[in-house]
């Protein structure tokens, strides 16, 4: 038995598999501040008996909060001298052109806590500057006496030779045994030393609060009788120890939204499909993903609080590349000073929530539009919904100053709604060179279904997916899941002037490394598979393009095999290719992978129904691109796998409703996804549809 | 107009904007040049049919509203009747609209559906080098435009579809990186193209009446948005005056403005600036309308999205043959040192009356770096061109922000050390804070920065342009001025040189340092109003030293505890 468990902001969710391949889900609630708590709480819910779990992977916000309330341990940093300040100066960047009173971010570690050790690296590797241990004894005195409870270290160059911190890493836990220390080339090895810094001042600052988080889990887990094998969920899609993720916490920031979209990736390789779209509405935010040959793209270039207004912090870890926009279920709708529609970014969040939760809010949310437009049902809240209070509520604050009512209100929130996530949508697969109609749209969260089938139209896209479990689906996402590390090293290199031996010692130095730190993690040998990366770019250019490598071993042949799909990538992202310019080497990245066991997921029973003796209700429901029509109102649980129904139409889960627009077909899979697909003499040639037409059409008739 | 019409001219024009996001982030991507993909310093816009901006992405700052004078000028040049499909027009010439100076590549593309032209799409862009007197053409000791590189008036590049090979010739055959110029020619007619058919597609879904509605709907909402503003406004005459260092032979150069805010037009007179001068501070119309524009936005709403219906209520004078008003053959490399100040000129004359928009002043100067030599382990030349960040003012409330670049860059990232010394010859001693205290008030001031280059081979060549080295960072309602932007050699045998605030092609040898150095902001409020701790705090820091505490703040600070002792306040 597997069980993987997610803490959301609101939720705790819980996914078992047991060895029959049968899903088991729980919902509960998320028990701050004793987060542990509520996930002990899930299991005995679920009935599950604990001796039979044979892995346990969790992800949760602990990360991720302790540094968005700055709620992290008092840290100090130490560093070369002559730059105490790298980090308070970041990168001189002001996303904020014209706001002449903006302010930067604040560095998490302030300036009396920041101190110079007299070292130096050179570019190459070579020390220029042997490393002063007498400055780290005076650094360590100063740190003790501001009691500070964990220390990062990060030296300029480090990345190209890692002795220095390396030996002050081991000198301040000689002198100071009970303090968290960490240093950069233990969790990155790029250059850009404020990036670095960053990366190891929040790993630094959340370390203390993750060995704590983990620790409490782990003893309330084995109090509860699981003695299985724990795991930490991580940004880069695969799992790690719970001991391996308190060296590096900062990997884990974000455990639960990479979950989904890996999830997406595996359910991709149960049906078949490599070419995937994952987008993920939840609460306060949607979140896409593009999957390409069935993997999901990572990056490093990663930042959290950034957005159009504010730089940001970089964490230079590996995260799934994922483009999210403020458009959830609780994005509030306004108007702005131009007299414009607008949703998002601001959420209603939990509390107050949509006027629909009856909790005080007052804002008209997505979630109340989608109410009034028929595409939820009042039935499925938890508690009764006064819809005059949500009709009132779309009148008032979106209605009158378009002058019209709430019906048009909710389905012009709902248009503007989904015109963000088709841009968001567009920004991952048209802006980088994919051409949307070649993929497949996998839904899931709370709102994924709903917006899902008219945003492929839009697309062009013929096939949208609603797994199983698409409301807890990024921790079915955990359930699938191996273990996996990534290596990244810097090193720059012009790929004609370096020899197949000189590449082979680079590749041997990384293996070496990933192979010894999962034997110490008590992973064997044979469960490991690697695969290799290069980040390459034309000599000049900053930017670089990833490109897989057939083998650590780099003679002529693969050499040139890697040049033809460096040109080859490049043309894709940036529609052009540089015969001849001479090609750089920046990184390489090993991607070592441990494997898990897991059972393979059982297939429902086919069964036959009429589709017409199971339909709940009839209702008017607002379809985008359509307008108003009469749409049957299904229930998830009652229809077999082998099922098929015509648009339009919805089919009604707990927390979930996924609407079959006009034109498409909805078919239950085997294991029971939901597979909704355009009917094949609808096939559009062209993303590009023209819905404004249709919509006014539809719009025409309704005034009727 | 219809309701559902207003939601859906929304939508396109949401798809609009983005088009202008895609068409700036994708040039970034493959430039060539490091001052394009490293300091974004360049801009890419969508007019409308009359030339109108609808949209600009920009990485600096300002380059804000300069791309639609440019379109205007190559309409006016070439007549929309002779352009078609494919054309695209080439202009840097400092004097006409949308100039700036050479380096700064303007190009100009019409957008037609069917054979109507219905937008246009443009760009601008910092090259590495477009020839002249000086590798990198940047120049901080030209007296003629001629020194300064190629010029373009308007030339046209590219007749539907096929490029000009003898415009390419004259290119490659006069900048000193032909590689580099071509790479960035290349990715930025692909970004006028992405623009192109992005628009074309926004035509074909929605049609080509719709985006025109939507068109006018976003200039109409900018400026009923700006003249709703200007009408709570406090109207008024504000008026300022000050110096902005010397012109290169020991004259001061006087900058003077006086700015009317009435109910519907917000005028900036910079009548009775000294006339243009013999070395490369000049600027043009275009620029100086950038610099005012930055300044009015920052009071009208800083996060309104740009576009030309902002701007119709906003009016800029100067006189003619002036230093911010100059014409052929004033020079004009460094035009941004006079467009800046005439830019801090408007923000201190508006500070006063806009004390939640506008602090006291900022260290102001891009404090621009021309670094070139060879490298040494590779042998290879190379070439820095880049801004150095400093202090800002302290404004209500807030504390200045230390180590930023200035207000005429924005989206603009610094060199990593790590990068620079992989790429440069030499090797960065120190990248800190300069930590001197200046500035002091009941918001203090921010710290500028320290950034030491030791050259690792002989004969290298370094100009730099540091404005702001004769008169500080102002103060602000009782607030200490901050201090001064410099730079200064320190040689391998131990002898100094400087400080001085401009120099052009002096030689560092091998294990020479250039030390530059950039000012702290000025204060705001009195520094005996600053609360005791935070002055405290300050000292443990290192922001302040314990004498800067008592003398400036009347704080006297326990040098062990951080903890204050006494205040001595009147």
């Amino acid at each position: 038995m597997r069980i993987a468990t997610d803490i959301g902001g609101t939720f705790t969710d819980l996914v078992a598999l047991d060895e029959q391949g049968d899903v088991c889900v729980v919902k509960g609630d998320t028990t701050p501040p004793d987060f542990e708590r509520g996930v002990v709480l899930a299991l005995e819910e679920s009935g599950i008996n604990p001796s039979e779990v044979s892995d346990f992977i969790h992800g949760a916000t602990t990360i991720i909060n302790a540094l968005t309330e700055r709620k992290g341990a008092k840290t100090g940093l130490i560093t070369t001298k002559g730059f105490r300040d790298v980090l308070e100066i970041a990168r001189c960047n002001r996303p904020d052109l014209f706001n002449l009173v903006f302010a930067k971010p604040r560095p998490f570690i302030p300036r009396s806590l920041r101190f110079e050790v007299e070292e130096r690296i050179a570019y190459d590797g070579g020390i220029i500057t042997p490393l002063n241990r007498a400055d780290i004894e005076k650094a360590v005195a100063a740190l003790k006496k501001e009691g500070v409870e964990a220390v990062a270290i990060c030296y300029i160059n480090s990345y190209a030779n890692d002795a220095h911190e390396r030996e002050t890493a081991a000198y301040i836990r000689e002198l100071w045994s009970d303090v968290f220390v960490t240093s950069s080339v233990e969790v990155t090895r790029e250059w850009r030393e404020y990036e670095r810094t960053s990366t190891i001042a929040l790993n630094a600052y959340v370390g203390p609060v993750a060995s704590r988080y983990i620790n409490n889990l782990e003893k309330k887990l084995e109090d509860a009788g699981v003695k299985a094998g724990k795991y930490f969920m991580q940004s880069n899609g695969g799992a790690t120890s719970f001991n391996w993720a308190k060296t590096a916490p900062i990997s884990m920031v974000e455990s639960g939204p990479v979950a989904g979209v890996f999830g997406a990736a595996v359910l991709g390789q149960i049906l078949g499909e490599k070419q995937i779209i994952a987008l993920d509405v939840g609460g306060t935010t949607a979140k896409c993903s593009l999957i390409d040959g069935g993997e999901v793209k990572i990056t490093t270039n990663y930042r959290i609080e950034r957005d159009d207004r504010n730089a940001g912090y970089p964490i230079m870890v590996p995260v799934v590349d994922i483009v999210e926009i403020g458009n959830g279920g609780g994005s509030v709708a306004w108007i702005d000073e131009a007299g414009s529609l607008r949703v998002g970014p601001r959420s209603a969040g939990a509390l107050p929530g949509p006027v629909a939760y009856g909790r005080g809010g007052v804002e008209p949310t997505t979630t109340d539009a989608c109410l009034v437009a028929g595409r939820l049902s009042a039935e499925n809240f938890d508690s009764a919904v006064d819809m005059d209070a949500v009709k009132e509520a779309l009148s008032s604050r979106v209605g009158e100053a378009l002058g019209v009512d709430a019906e048009r209100a909710a389905t012009s929130v709902i248009r503007v709604a989904e015109s963000n996530m088709y841009n968001a949508l567009k920004l991952i697969s048209v802006r980088r060179g994919y051409d949307p109609r070649d993929f497949t749209l996998v839904a899931f969260g709370g709102g994924g279904p709903m917006h899902a089938s008219a945003l492929a139209d839009e697309l062009g896209i013929d096939r949208v997916i609603i797994p199983v479990a698409a409301a807890v689906f990024s921790a079915w996402g955990m359930l699938m899941t191996d273990m996996r590390h990534d290596y990244i090293q810097t090193t720059i290199n012009m790929l004609d002037e370096t020899s197949a031996e000189e590449w082979d010692e680079m590749w041997g130095v990384l293996l070496d490394e990933a192979k010894s730190e999962f034997t110490a993690h008590g992973v064997r040998d044979a469960a490991l598979a690697y695969s290799y990366y290069a980040d390459m770019r034309y000599a000049g250019q900053e930017h670089t393009v990833k490109v897989q490598t057939p083998a650590p071993s780099w003679d002529d042949a693969v050499k040139a095999e890697i040049l033809e799909r460096f040109h080859v990538a490049h043309e894709h992202n940036y529609t052009y290719r540089l015969e001849g310019a001479r090609v750089e080497l920046v990184n390489l990245h090993l991607v070592v992978r441990g494997h898990m066991d897991k059972p393979e997921l059982s297939k429902l029973a086919p069964g036959k129904i009429e589709t017409a003796e199971v339909v709940k209700e009839r209702r008017r429901v607002y379809f985008t691109g359509s307008g108003w029509l009469d749409a049957e109102v299904y229930d998830r649980a009652a229809l077999p796998a082998g099922t098929r129904i015509k648009g339009p139409a919805i089919i009604e889960e707990k927390a979930a409703s996924a609407l079959v627009g006009e034109g498409r077909t909805l078919t239950v899979d085997d294991y029971g996804n939901l597979i909704i697909e355009k009917d094949s003499g609808l096939r559009a040639d062209s993303g590009v549809r023209d819905s404004a037409a249709a919509e006014k059409d539809s719009e025409g008739r309704n005034e009727k | 107009m219809s309701f559902t019409d207003t939601v859906t001219l929304d939508i396109v024009k949401d798809s609009l904007l983005a088009i202008g996001d895609e068409i700036f982030y994708g040039f970034a991507q493959t430039a060539m040049s490091p001052i394009i993909y490293e300091t974004l310093d360049y801009a890419c816009g969508i007019a409308d049919a009359d030339g109108e901006l609808l949209t600009q992405g920009n990485g600096a700052c300002g380059f804000i509203g300069l791309i639609a004078p440019m379109i205007s000028e190559i309409i006016v040049k070439f007549s929309k009747d002779d352009m078609r499909p494919g054309d695209v027009f080439l202009i840097n010439d400092p004097y006409l609209g949308g100039g700036t100076h050479l380096s700064d590549i303007g190009m100009v593309m019409p957008v037609f559906y069917g054979d109507e032209i219905i937008a246009f799409v443009g760009n601008k862009a910092h090259w590495a080098d477009v020839g002249g007197m000086s590798p990198g053409s940047f120049t901080t000791d030209s007296a003629e435009v001629f020194q300064e590189g190629l010029r373009f008036s308007g030339v046209r590049l590219m007749k539907a579809g096929e490029i000009n090979t003898d415009v390419v010739g004259i290119i490659a055959a006069n900048v000193r990186f032909p590689e580099a110029a071509n790479g960035d020619m290349w990715g930025q007619i692909a970004s006028l193209r992405t623009g192109y058919n992005r628009i074309n597609e926004l035509c074909g879904k929605y049609g080509k009446d719709l985006l025109l509605m939507s068109m006018k709907r976003l200039m109409d909402q900018g400026e009923a948005a700006a003249r709703a503003r200007l009408k709570e406004m406090t109207k008024g005459v504000y008026e300022a005056e000050q110096f902005m260092d010397d012109d290169g032979r020991g004259n001061l150069v006087n900058i003077k403005v006086k700015l009317t805010i009435t109910e519907d037009e917000f005028i900036a007179d910079f009548s009775g600036s000294s006339p243009q001068v013999m070395s490369p501070v000049n600027t043009g119309y275009s620029s100086l309308c950038a610099g005012v524009k930055v300044a009015y936005m920052s009071i009208v709403n800083p996060g309104l999205a740009v576009n030309d219906g902002v701007f119709r209520l906003m009016k800029v004078v100067a006189d003619e043959h002036s230093v911010l008003m100059c014409d052929a053959p004033a020079p004009t490399s460094c035009y941004y040192e006079s467009m800046l100040y005439a830019l801090d000129t408007v923000w201190r004359a508006l500070a006063p009356a806009f004390p939640e928009y506008l602090g006291a002043g900022h260290m102001l100067s891009v404090c621009a770096v021309i670094l070139s030599g060879a490298h040494h382990k590779s042998g290879q030349p190379f070439l820095i061109v880049e801004p150095t960040g400093g202090g800002w003012g302290a404004s209500r409330g807030k504390d200045g922000e230390t180590g930023q670049f200035c207000v005429g860059d924005g989206e603009t990232y610094n060199v990593p050390v790590e990068m620079a010394e992989t790429r440069y010859g030499i090797r960065v001693e120190e990248y800190s804070l300069n930590t001197d205290g200046k500035g002091a008030g009941e918001f203090r001031g921010g710290s500028g920065a320290v950034r030491s280059y030791r050259a690792l081979t002989d004969g290298q060549m370094f100009s730099a342009s540091f404005g702001r080295n004769k008169f500080p960072a102002w103060g602000a309602d009782g607030g200490n001025d901050g201090s001064y932007n410099y730079f200064e050699f320190h040689r391998a045998d131990g002898s100094v040189e400087g400080p001085m605030g401009v120099t052009a092609h002096t030689i560092l040898n091998k294990g020479d340092v250039a030390r530059m150095v950039t000012c702290t902001g000025g204060g705001y409020g009195s520094p005996m109003k600053r609360d005791p701790k935070r002055v405290a705090r300050d000292v443990k820091d290192g922001y302040i030293t314990m004498v800067q505490a008592e003398e400036d703040y009347g704080v006297i600070v326990d040098p062990e505890t951080f903890e204050v002792t006494e205040t001595r306040r009147q």
